[in-house]
């Protein structure tokens, strides 16, 4: 990484400390993460079984939505302050420049979710705290994934008021409405759709995914008894390429985009 | 850097073309402004230099020899792009930083530079804060933050306020005479005509015309005004009736008469107002380097 991305780098993370909607939803997550732990803690006997599975619930639909926030931005508020010109005038590649911009906005992302997790884990009881561990990498995944999202929605559109939107839509779309898609195709077809689609078709949706594996991780292999028997999830290296890929194309297909634009700024 | 030239350039967006053939010249110390209506070709000729379109056609040459827009060539310019923002949440000063950081430019440095641009006051608030002005100044300190050998700006006086732009013209002034080379998109031709030393004029993607102000005004042929100064009214009418027949737009107003010639009617004009004892002043007006350019435009149209 050159001197201007790693300069690029450190300006993200600091402009997004500082912005006001980043800094508002992080703080919303921290306290609902907290709540969480706190309600679990009084539930005492049950208090490691209710942790993992609420926090899974409350990760699932609020990280992908800071992470969208975080990167819808990244290249269309920068066209749109007409400084997108300015810092392609520096000795920068169109591909370092979206790598560095998500580079810097992870960091930011990790930091949010650090806070989270980290206000979860001070009201949490010893037995809480593992469940809390065992959250945190895929927490990242999950964050991280979205964020490619929103980069490259940032790099397709021309004003941030409609990556806004995009985003916001993205966000219903992963989130709630992909598992009813599901579910009416499998009320449609009578449930004739095989139980493998079914479980490739959750688990080719980052929000899927993570909950996927964090149920299994929790509520351990019982949770699948009233599957078939021969219903395949993602092996482990199928899983990491599913990450993998929601991670690094976003980000790489919006460089191309970047240099396939000749005509505006 | 001693001569930066663009040759038959030529960039289409789809059936647009935004430029045809066009050709544009920097030398040492010199000053070129680009001037044309809106939708001229000349923010794409910017965004050619910058890397940010490649030309369907034509080459980059600097100092006479052939190159690429890489990274080597990036780190020798500076660029103001018209209207500037930056990220609203930042202070003036950490903006500037980021571009120090970027550019390789000592810390110590940006204070300076915040300084000379008149933003040291408001250099730890937030940019939110700033007027369209105080962020054009911004901008401008941090176009030159590197020292560039290539300055390239777009709109540079916009939203300027007076200080603002005394602080454009030492710039402009700086560059030229350490030799460096300046590149001004601009519509502001008044303002700027004194401080340049060749003007393109830009027309639906085509170099009109490219030369110095005062070939310009010849090659539009217009009207030179020439102010007699008098002692009476009675002297200015008697003057007015001589100069008509030598001059045109013969107006008397006051103890002055104004007359029209042609820059060759100007020296026998200056001569018969010499002979006449009742002349106690001359005043000599060049037409704006405006009119030119809209007598240019309308003979293009």
């Amino acid at each position: 990484m050159g001197r201007v991305a790693r300069a690029l780098v450190l300006h993200e993370l600091l402009e997004r400390t500082r912005d006001r909607w980043v800094v508002v939803v992080s703080v919303v997550f921290a306290l609902l993460a907290s709540g969480v732990s706190l309600y679990a803690r009084s539930a005492e006997a049950s208090a490691e079984r209710l942790t993992g599975p609420s926090l899974v619930t409350l990760v699932g639909l609020v990280v992908p939505l800071i992470a969208l926030v975080l990167g819808h931005d990244a290249i269309v508020g920068e066209r749109e302050r007409n400084t997108l010109g300015l810092l392609l005038s520096l000795p920068i590649s169109k591909l370092e420049l979206v790598m560095a911009k998500f580079v810097g906005r992870c960091l930011a992302l990790c930091l949010a979710l650090a806070i989270g997790l980290g206000a979860a884990l001070a009201f949490a009881e010893p037995v809480q705290r593992s469940v809390l561990a065992a959250l945190i990498v895929p927490t990242i995944l999950l964050g991280v994934a979205f964020l490619a999202i929103g980069v490259l929605v940032s790099a397709t559109t021309r004003r941030q008021i409609t990556a806004a939107s995009i985003v916001v839509v993205i966000w219903f779309l992963f989130v709630f409405f992909y598992d009813l898609g599901i579910l009416g195709v499998l009320v449609i077809t009578d449930g004739q759709v095989s139980t493998n689609i079914v479980a490739g078709l959750v688990s080719a949706n980052p929000a899927g995914l993570f909950r996927v594996e964090m149920m299994l991780r929790f509520l351990g292999p019982g949770m699948l008894d009233n599957l078939p028997s021969n219903v395949e999830l993602p092996t482990r290296l199928g899983s990491a390429a599913i990450w993998a890929g929601w991670i690094a194309l976003p980000p790489l297909v919006s460089a191309l985009l970047l240099r396939l634009e000749r005509g505006k700024r | 850097m001693k001569s930066v030239a663009l040759s038959n350039v030529s960039v289409r967006f789809g059936k647009l073309a935004a430029l045809t053939d066009v050709n544009v010249a920097v030398g040492e110390g010199q000053a070129v402004m680009l001037v044309g209506p809106n939708g001229a070709g000349k923010s794409t000729l910017i965004r050619v230099l910058l890397g940010l379109v490649s030309p369907d056609s034509g080459a980059l040459s600097v100092d006479g020899a052939a190159r690429r827009v890489d990274n080597r060539f990036k780190q020798q310019l500076g660029y103001l792009p018209e209207a500037v923002a930056f990220a609203d949440n930042l202070t003036g000063r950490q903006v500037a930083l980021f571009f120090a950081r970027a550019r390789g430019v000592p810390k110590s440095q940006v204070d300076a530079m915040l300084e000379r641009v008149g933003l040291s006051h408001a250099a730890r608030r937030a940019v939110r804060g700033y007027s369209r002005g105080m962020r054009q100044r911004l901008g401008l300190g941090i176009a030159i933050l590197a020292q560039p050998a290539l300055l390239i700006l777009d709109e540079p006086t916009g939203g300027l306020d007076q200080e603002g732009l005394t602080v454009l013209w030492s710039v402009l002034a700086e560059w030229r005479s350490q030799g460096r080379l300046l590149l001004v998109a601009t519509h502001d031709i008044a303002l700027m005509e004194r401080r340049i030393d060749r003007v393109c004029v830009f027309s639906a993607g085509r170099v009109l015309a490219d030369a110095t102000p005062a070939e310009l005004r010849a090659r539009a042929g217009l009207a030179v005004k020439v102010v007699f100064s008098v002692a009476t009214e009675v002297e200015a009418r008697a003057l007015a009736d001589g100069l008509r027949g030598r001059a045109h737009d013969v107006v008397v107003e006051g103890e002055a008469v104004s007359a029209g010639v042609t820059p060759a009617e100007l020296l026998p004009l200056l001569e018969l107002g010499a002979g006449s004892s009742a002349v106690r002043g001359v005043r000599v007006i060049e037409p704006g380097l405006d009119d030119v350019y809209e007598r240019l435009l309308g003979g293009a149209a």
